[in-house]
């Protein structure tokens, strides 16, 4: 419907302002456009609405998981084809067996500001979503 | 031992008796033997070391009586009355299979005694059935109870690994996190200082010093578990005023409620109540009660009230907060269990204080009660003794520390 967009966008959904504000800056540092949504309630909305080229997931969210919001996003006909991403403080083991579980495109580690840049490029630059 | 390995033992163990006769004893003789002790119940008949045959009394006064009479037959040697084939068994016969042999004879000879004999055949004794039965079932019971044991036990173990595990998988979570907050915004800081914006600077240099913060209680908090784990945590007694103890944590309450509309009150006497305890951690026991109390009350009131039970301290932390569902009461002082699910994240804070402070109460020799009304608030009791005894502080120090390791 609307025209395309200069700029890739990024949605990041986190129960924790810091984690949103720091992922945001660093983000925006690389050119992207990037909302943020705090806690999980509502973020459906948020996705349908702001149409993201990635979803940025935490998992740990008080009242509504990451790996339960994804399978709301993913089984919802207007959601089901934006790209999630797990990013999480988790152990790695339990990240990639979420994404095996949950389907979700891939997951970053957080803290690990180089695979953050690096991850979100490849995602955004890759031909899916 | 045999029934311990809950295997079956062998007969040659069970041996009931060893009772035996000449086979040319006379019927008389055997009816007076077996009038004279009630207990005896079979009598083997064995010539030099070879079982020739069985005696048992219900068969054997059955048949003096009714087909032969005493008098007439009296005289005749046993062996002719007795049974010459009498089921033989050696003696490393598993008791199992032994029982199994008794019970396919023809009912009548169910419960005749069996005769034992050793490995050259020569006769070793007599079994009673009644008494292998019993004993087999005593190896049942035993290999029931050993199973459930087993079972329990296994049971345990899965359940401690998968404590554990949980346990890692928070830690690794709860520290990562304020860890990877630190990590982002120190290079955003540089962005901002590198642009000149002093602002930005500022916000995220604030949001930078509550994550170092926030990793610090965590990491105090995880060291002070592992040194409970490992009876490692010391105490240092000395003698303080538990009233002023109160006023300064109700100080630094009222700092955690910030602007809510919540009141922190004490409830004690004006007078000073001394105690002899650790008041680091008591002030600790109490900091996590009450940031608790802070955290989930969003209005009303946090009332920290002190008593005097007997020899005890009694402190009660009440507020009006959200509460503790029923359901949820058991979990409260296990690890990283923060109610809801372990996965949706839960309010900010470590997830180990209560653990901490239950931990903590029974080092002082204290303890700690909870009840809530979920929706309308939480009540926390803890007992201290009013003088926490040290090993040092007992008059016979030496001999204390000899007896045992406790302190109360």
């Amino acid at each position: 419907m609307e025209g395309k967009r200069d700029k890739k966008m990024v949605l990041i959904i986190d129960d924790d302002v810091k984690h949103l504000l720091t992922a945001k800056g660093l983000l925006e540092n690389m050119g992207y456009e990037v909302r943020i949504h705090h806690f999980a309630f509502g973020a459906t909305n948020a996705v349908r609405e702001t149409k993201p080229d990635l979803v940025l997931l935490d998992m740990n969210m008080p009242g509504l998981s990451g790996e339960r919001l994804s399978k709301l996003l993913l089984s919802n006909g207007k959601t089901k084809d934006i790209p999630i991403v797990f990013y999480s403080s988790n152990d790695e083991d339990n990240l990639r067996k979420a994404v095996v579980e949950y389907g979700v495109k891939g997951y970053i580690a957080k803290g690990d500001i180089f695979e953050l840049r690096k991850k979100v490029a490849s995602y955004l630059e890759s031909p899916i979503g | 031992m045999d029934q311990l390995c809950g295997e079956s033992p062998q007969v040659g163990k069970l041996i009931t008796s060893r009772e035996h006769l000449q086979p040319d004893v006379v019927v008389r003789d055997v009816a007076d033997r077996f009038f004279k002790s009630s207990e005896l119940d079979a009598l083997a008949l064995v010539e030099g070391r070879n079982p020739l045959g069985l005696v048992t009394r219900p068969k054997f006064f059955f048949t003096v009586f009714r087909r032969y009479g005493f008098e007439l037959y009296g005289r005749k040697p046993i062996i002719t009355i007795a049974d010459t084939a009498p089921l033989l068994m050696h003696e490393d016969e598993r008791l199992d299979v032994a029982i199994d042999k008794a019970l396919e004879r023809p009912p009548q000879d169910v419960y005749d005694d069996i005769v034992v004999v050793n490995e050259s055949g020569s006769y070793a004794g007599l079994l009673s059935v009644k008494q292998m039965v019993i004993q087999q079932s005593t190896v049942l019971a035993n290999n029931i109870i050993q199973k459930e044991m087993v079972q329990a036990k296994a049971k345990e173990i899965e359940r401690m690994s998968e404590l554990r595990s949980r346990f890692i998988a928070h830690v690794t979570h709860e520290l990562r996190s304020p860890v990877n907050a630190i990590i982002g915004l120190a290079e955003l800081i540089q962005v901002s200082s590198r642009k000149g914006y002093m602002e930005q600077m500022k916000d995220r240099l604030a949001l930078l010093m509550s994550s170092a913060t926030n990793l610090r209680a965590i990491v105090t908090n995880i060291l002070d578990l592992s040194k409970i784990e490992a009876g490692k945590m010391e105490v240092i007694t000395e003698q303080f005023n538990v009233v002023t103890l109160l006023n300064e944590a109700a100080e630094t309450t009222r700092v955690l409620v910030g602007n809510k509309p919540v009141n922190v009150e004490v409830i004690a006497h004006e007078d000073p109540l001394f105690m002899v305890s650790d008041p680091v951690k008591i002030r600790q026991i109490l900091t996590n009660l009450l940031s608790n109390a802070a955290k989930f009350t969003e209005k009303g009131k946090i009332l920290i009230s002190l008593g005097l039970e007997g020899s005890r301290v009694r402190i009660v932390v009440s507020d009006t907060g959200i509460g503790i569902r029923e359901n949820e009461m058991d979990k409260l002082f296990v690890a990283f269990s923060q109610l809801e699910d372990t996965m949706t994240k839960r309010h900010e804070g470590t997830g180990l204080g209560l653990t901490i402070t239950k931990n903590l109460l029974t080092i002082l020799g204290g303890k700690i009660t909870v009840a809530s009304n979920f929706g309308e608030g939480t009540s926390f009791t803890v007992f201290f003794p009013l003088n926490h005894m040290t090993k040092e502080d007992s008059s016979d120090g030496r001999q204390e520390r000899q007896k045992d390791g406790t302190d109360h």
